[in-house]
């Protein structure tokens, strides 16, 4: 069994800068794997590890996505081999243009389970599960809070706004899951040591067609605050900050 | 122009048909359940019966082929799970991507957030139709209106996920967004025992106690329904007052735009200062039950 989890690799929101005219600088901010997909990644090494599959991990961006550090970070994580697909054009790509790109790959991986995390770091859209399922013709179950398995059948809960419902769908599907199914482990040096043993197959993604595309990304004018800052340590501070919370709320 | 309206609850028909009428002169509205099967909010309704032993999603191929044969140039999608996955295919056979959590509109573009908040991007569907996901709240107090010619449209039955069990969960104890003040924990909150002081300061300020991703997914100490943040709440109350939270963007940005940020955080390097009008440095702990005695 294959088992293919979907990341995607992001700048780190940490070391985003805003420049003067409110246009983001991402020239400080390295490569990591988009938050909840570490969830998905840890949720497709404990399935591959109960069924003794095989987990690979496929992500498609810019070469700016092909990191050492962060290649090594995703293989400590119980995964097998890691491919990225590449090409310049790759930047902002929308959720259908992803699906494209990633499709391939995935088709020529024999995946039996394609798992997406519950939306990207970016820009949540929470789309390319659905439009690689329809790429790939496979069927899809999203917002799933855990996976079991019934014979050739996959049986999964999912979490909707007001319901919780158990389905069965039958196998190659693609499942995205929600970031409670799993928590990301800990990776040990040891793990770290060994993923830098781990394949990582680097492929030229072909050019895709987008289904949107991106006009402008500028940061909002912050709302100005007062940052008035009391130290409990200060006499008299406690009860300045009370004054300050009962006028707030009067 | 023509807009298609497709939602799961009755409160996101009315809306949304309410904010098509401001995008458009034709609205039509795709109901997949009796919830929204609502008389005098949109000029079409198109009623599609899905199974009850079936899967909402498996109205996908129905919503489809019906959009292929209307062609409508807008559709505006309930941001749920289900209404997300129908949309989601529907935009794969059209070609084009779903722009999602859209704050405004404008012609085949939207603005959505970019990071949870670190900026709005601004995204503009390729192709000859535009899917946008959006709460009715973007749309501001506008009323639905229309004349209601409904049309049942046959199901095509797509049994490739098979529904096993369905059961409602817990309803939500509060509703936050309607809340006047807020109160959010964060993982300052070592002891569960301690919130019962966001709770007793909740009762002094006429505020509702929310909180940080955390404190509904690492340890369980909240009903998930009460998380700020990106893919959870987004609030904007009179008072907000963030304790123990150390003021992540992913946070933040559900609360920004708040008329008063209040923090209460031991570190004070804590970036939730840098955002906040009033704060205060201390051990929550010994802080909050002062507070909650002098308020």
């Amino acid at each position: 069994m294959n088992i293919v989890t979907v990341a995607k690799i992001v700048c780190d929101d940490q070391d985003i800068q805003i420049a003067s005219d409110r246009t983001l600088d991402y020239s400080k901010a390295r490569p990591t794997v988009s938050t909840y997909d570490l969830n998905a990644i840890e949720a497709g090494s404990l399935v591959a590890a109960e069924k003794g599959a095989t987990h690979i991990v496929v992500s498609a961006g810019t070469p700016s996505i092909d990191d050492t550090k962060n290649n090594k970070n995703i293989l400590a994580r119980g995964v097998d081999s890691l491919t990225l697909i590449m090409n310049d054009d790759y930047a902002d790509l929308d959720a259908k243009a992803t699906a494209e790109a990633l499709a391939p790959t995935v088709k020529d991986l024999a995946a039996d389970v394609v798992i997406c995390g519950d939306g990207s770091a970016d820009i949540y859209a929470q789309q390319v599960d659905v439009q690689l399922a329809e790429a790939l013709g496979l069927p899809v179950v999203t917002a799933v809070s855990k996976i079991s398995f019934e014979g050739s059948a996959l049986v999964a809960e999912r979490i909707l706004e007001a319901e919780k419902e158990v389905v069965e769908i039958a196998l190659p599907a693609v499942v995205s899951v929600v970031p409670d199914i799993a928590l990301p482990r800990i990776c040990g040096m040891r793990d770290i040591m060994q993923a830098g043993k781990k394949p990582v197959t680097k492929i030229d993604g072909a050019t895709v067609v987008r289904g949107a595309e991106v006009m402008e990304t500028l940061a909002p004018e912050p709302a100005p605050r007062k940052k008035m800052l009391f130290d409990a340590g200060t006499d008299g501070d406690i009860d300045k900050f009370v004054a300050a919370v009962a006028e707030a709320i009067r | 122009m023509s807009i298609f309206v497709i939602a799961e609850t009755e409160k996101g028909a009315r809306g949304l048909c309410a904010g098509a009428r401001t995008l458009g002169n034709e609205v039509a509205l795709v109901s997949l359940s009796e919830a929204t099967r609502i008389a005098g909010i949109a000029d079409a309704v198109y009623a599609i019966t899905v199974p009850v032993d079936a899967l909402v999603e498996s109205a996908a191929a129905t919503v489809s082929e019906l959009i292929d044969t209307k062609a409508p140039e807008v559709v505006l999608v309930e941001p749920t799970r289900r209404m997300k996955v129908i949309a989601g295919k529907v935009a794969s056979k059209q070609g084009v991507s779903v722009i999602t959590d859209a704050k405004s509109i404008e012609g085949a573009a939207a603005t959505s957030l970019f990071f949870g908040g670190i900026a709005n991007r601004k995204t503009k569907s390729v192709g000859d139709i535009a899917i946008f996901t959006a709460t009715p709240s973007i749309f501001g107090d506008v009323q639905p209106s229309g004349s209601d010619v409904v049309e049942e449209i046959a199901y095509i039955a797509d049994d490739t996920v098979k529904l096993r069990s369905r059961e409602a969960l817990p309803p939500a104890g509060v509703d936050l967004t309607v809340a006047k003040n807020i109160i959010a924990a964060g993982r300052g909150f070592t002891d569960e025992a301690d919130l019962q002081m966001a709770h007793d300061l909740a009762a002094k300020m006429d505020a509702e106690v929310g909180c940080t991703r955390p404190l509904t997914e690492a340890v369980n100490w909240m009903p998930r329904e009460t998380y700020i943040g990106v893919s959870g709440l987004m609030l904007s109350p009179e008072v907000y007052v963030g304790i123990g939270v150390s003021g992540q963007m992913q946070h933040m940005v559900g609360v920004n735009t708040a008329k008063t940020i209040i923090a209460i955080n031991k570190d004070n390097n804590a970036p939730i200062f840098e955002q906040a009008d009033y704060g205060l440095v201390g051990d929550l702990k010994t802080v909050l039950p002062e507070i909650i005695a002098k308020l």
